[in-house]
């Protein structure tokens, strides 16, 4: 270890880094591009969050809103939070330069901003803040500079970036009324091979996904409002934006998380994740729901993978699993609690949809936001969340098979105790095959108990004891001559086979040994008589 | 939307837009039963957009400088019309000669209402801008769509290219042609000998000649023209603009050119306006009328 003291330090106005690091640093950290958006959504979503106390203040009856549009080859994302002034705008040129405190928004390496030149060869910031009277633009070449880095490149010519950057961006400035706030990000000229950014079915998915908004209003989503009102109780910065997206078709969409009610889910539950060293206080805190099925008329856990309308299995799965909230945004996809949470089954873990929003922000999340920053407070994270949301899990879904593999049985056989209800009232049922309809019965009311046993839905429960009610009734009804198909007699056999004289005498004879033979179990006389019949109508 | 901005107008413009256009417009509104369809150059602070909004539905909104396109994008998010905006990037005329703008997209034909407030005059050497309000006019007739048509100019034109002095030769052989009445050929060698009167002021030929030029364009392709007459004002920046309004009614029903109601010498005796201190005057010239006087009430 070199002591720090001792450490080489840089020459007193040595440039230490370079223009290639701002490409590496802007296209590198971004392998989906859709990922570009979220970084000015989560801007956005600060200088909202930064404007609201001042709004207070001033009296400020302002619309919180992101504003999302395309027009041509540009993507702008659009707020009405605190805007930058004539001293935050020349900021924008500064690479990971951020004044954001760690664990009090959503951004804070100060990467984001400048995100949009991974995909585009332009970006054009414009704001204004509550006070200032006028409008400032901000303009990044971002095209003109990698076309420029790459030809010194070839040259062999290295500048440092501040000459780079500065060469590539202007700033100029516009009247404007002083008490407006707002800014605009235009990610501009966007290249060809990244269009994709720009289609409104996978945006809004994706932001759906990922952003903080709020849940589609009851009528969309019935479970909306309780879950919102629960996530305020527990968790203090939970703070849903109104986001908006403006399609090319001159569409205006509000964009609500992805639960809707035609994707039946079952009553949602709660888990609260504690703390280790402070039990009083919340790491995290998490809302979960599974796939629902109408089960005796309620809508109950399904027990199978969460699943959506969609073509393909990819898209049919997409919200199974749970996923990690920051400050309302997605932190990694819905495989990363299954990653760090779930030790076994991971197929159960699937079987959930929900979200885990963590309160305790010394949790960081990396720069691409697909995991948090290996700490202290993330290992206690994974543990606690582990015990608490996994074993939780885990258990709940177990009792949701067994319940619902109760339900199943319950179901099945009350179907065949209708049929066999439906055979004997239509005096169906031979004599013959009363053994194996006993028999029958008898497993599957079995079948019924045991399954029974692991259940712990009193719906359920109550509809197995119904149905092994209606198993008895219809062994009892077995019983009742009346019910049963009318038997033939000897003579109407002999008759049908034209049997001589002398061989239905012999028949008759052999039958009445039989039953003599079969007084104790009549019923097994009925199966052997029913094979003799049979054997003899094939024969003659 | 809360923040709005203070922007930059000019009083005569806004009287025009708010006491001229705007009645126009709301007509056109009453006519068609629904939110007009607008095509123009609205610039970015989409002054006439924000006035008229209320009459419009969709709109296509041209600009060919990158910066005042992301303010025009700014504009519209403030007013909370972005999800209405369709921009288009590139000049008017190229997007209307090549039918599409500098990103490949193509306007959103047919329109109800065109407003082309463009900074510049109407004649340029390749003539560009001519063929291309022919062709707006012409995709128009594609779709059998009638319209309205407004358009602010620069009065800097001149006539370097004797464009004007052709057309005025033309017009008074054209109005020989078209009467019977040989004892009016006086009276037209006077209005266009007044017209070409270089002490004229140019206005008065620019007026007449886009009038002219409407209404000839229109005709071709199966349009009743109605012509007003054209406004003079001081735009900003001490500018002389120019402002026509013109109600362009599609024919279905006819093989050839139509024949507009409001009749040649009608037009010619439109005159001009001046918008000056939030009034309108007819003031400005004492052009030489061709249509007869209105005849005198007889006295009780």
């Amino acid at each position: 270890m070199t002591d720090p003291a001792t450490k080489p330090r840089p020459q007193s106005g040595e440039e230490l880094v370079y223009a290639a690091a701002v490409l590496i640093l802007s296209e590198d950290l971004y392998p989906r591009k859709l990922e570009i958006i979220r970084e000015y959504i989560q801007n956005a979503s600060d200088a909202l969050d930064d404007f609201r106390p001042v709004a207070e203040v001033v009296e400020d009856h302002w619309e919180p809103v992101i504003k999302i549009s395309i027009q041509g080859h540009s993507l702008l994302i659009f707020d009405t939070g605190t805007g930058m002034d004539a001293e935050d705008i020349p900021k924008l040129k500064r690479i990971a330069y951020s004044e954001k405190m760690l664990g009090e928004e959503a951004g804070y390496k100060g990467i984001g901003r400048l995100a949009g030149i991974a995909v585009a060869d332009k970006l054009k910031i414009s704001s204004t803040s509550y006070g200032d009277p006028k409008l400032h633009l901000f303009e990044f070449r971002a095209g003109d500079m990698r076309e420029e880095i790459s030809k010194n490149k070839r040259l062999g010519i290295q500048e440092p970036a501040t000459l780079v950057i500065n060469r590539h961006t202007s700033i100029t400035t516009t009247d404007v009324d002083k008490e407006s706030h707002y800014t605009l990000v235009e990610i501009r000229d966007i290249r060809d091979s990244c269009l994709d950014i720009l289609e409104v079915d996978k945006l809004k998915e994706y932001i759906a996904d990922i952003a903080p908004v709020e849940f589609a209003p009851d009528t969309e989503f019935q479970y909306g409002s309780l879950i919102s009102q629960k996530l305020r109780e527990h968790v203090p910065d939970y703070s849903p934006k109104a986001i908006y997206l403006a399609t090319p078709t001159g569409e205006r969409l509000r964009i609500y998380k992805p639960y809707i009610n035609q994707m039946t889910l079952a009553t949602p539950n709660f888990i609260e994740v504690q703390h280790p060293d402070r039990p009083q206080e919340l790491m995290a805190y998490c809302w979960y729901a599974t796939k629902g099925r109408d089960m005796l008329g309620r809508i109950r856990p399904a027990g199978k993978i969460f699943s959506v309308d969609g073509t393909d299995p990819e898209a049919k799965h997409r919200l199974a699993g749970l996923v990690y909230k920051l400050f309302g945004f997605s932190i990694g996809d819905r495989t990363l609690p299954q990653r760090t949470l779930w030790t076994v089954t991971l197929t159960r873990a699937q079987w959930f949809t929900g979200e885990i929003h963590l309160v305790d922000k010394t949790v960081l999340p990396t720069t691409d936001r697909s995991n948090f920053v290996e700490n202290d407070s993330r290992e206690k994270l994974y543990r606690q969340a582990s015990a608490a949301i996994s074993y939780k899990l885990n258990k709940e879904a177990q009792q949701i098979s067994d319940d619902r593999q109760a339900f199943d049985t319950a179901e099945k056989v009350k179907k065949n105790l209708d049929q066999y209800q439906r055979r004997l009232s239509n005096q169906q049922i031979d004599r013959a095959d009363l053994k194996t309809a006993r028999e029958h019965i008898d497993r599957e009311l079995e079948r019924l108990k045991k399954r029974g046993g692991s259940c712990k839905d009193p719906d359920i429960l109550r509809q197995i004891k119904d149905v092994s009610k209606v198993g008895n009734t219809v062994r009892q009804q077995l019983n009742d001559p009346q019910l049963l198909k009318k038997a033939k007699t000897l003579a109407d056999i002999a008759a049908e086979l034209k049997m001589t004289a002398k061989a239905q005498k012999v028949f008759e004879v052999v039958m009445e040994t039989l039953q003599n033979y079969y007084t104790a179990d009549k019923e097994e006389y009925y199966r052997v008589a029913a094979k003799i019949y049979s054997a003899l109508r094939k024969k003659y | 939307m809360k923040p709005e901005q203070p922007f930059e107008s000019n009083p005569n413009k806004e009287h025009i837009r708010r006491f001229v256009d705007q009645p126009l417009i709301e007509g056109w509104f009453q006519t068609t039963g629904r939110p007009l369809k607008y095509l123009g150059l609205p610039a970015w602070q989409m002054l006439d957009i924000v006035a008229w909004q209320r009459f419009l539905g969709r709109f296509t909104g041209i600009e060919r400088a990158e910066n005042q396109q992301h303010l025009m994008f700014l504009q519209a998010n403030v007013r909370d019309l972005e999800h209405r905006l369709y921009a288009l990037y590139g000049s008017f005329d190229h997007i209307l000669l090549q039918g599409r703008d500098s990103y490949n997209k193509m306007p959103e034909w047919p329109y109800d209402l065109v407003n082309l407030d463009y900074f510049g005059g109407f004649i340029y050497a390749d003539l560009s801008r001519p063929k291309a309000f022919k062709k707006l006019i012409e995709n128009q007739a594609a779709y059998e769509q009638s319209f309205l048509l407004i358009v602010t100019q620069h009065l800097r034109d001149g006539d370097s290219l004797g464009e004007k002095d052709k057309f005025l030769t033309d017009l008074g052989s054209r109005l020989k042609g078209a009467v019977l009445d040989k004892r009016l050929y006086a009276d037209i060698d006077k209005v266009v000998a007044w017209y070409r009167d270089a002490q004229i002021p140019d206005a008065a030929r620019q007026g007449l000649y886009m009038n002219l030029f409407f209404r000839e364009a229109g005709e071709a392709e199966h349009f009743k023209v109605t012509c007003r007459p054209g406004i003079v004002y001081t735009g900003t920046g001490n500018t002389s603009m120019i402002h026509f309004a013109t109600d362009f009614i599609y024919e279905h029903s006819i093989a050839h050119r139509a024949t507009s109601d409001q009749t040649l010498l009608e037009v010619i005796d439109l005159g001009l306006l001046e918008a000056r201190d939030e009034q309108l005057s007819n003031k400005l010239l004492r052009q030489p009328k061709l249509g007869k006087p209105p005849r005198k009430r007889p006295a009780r």
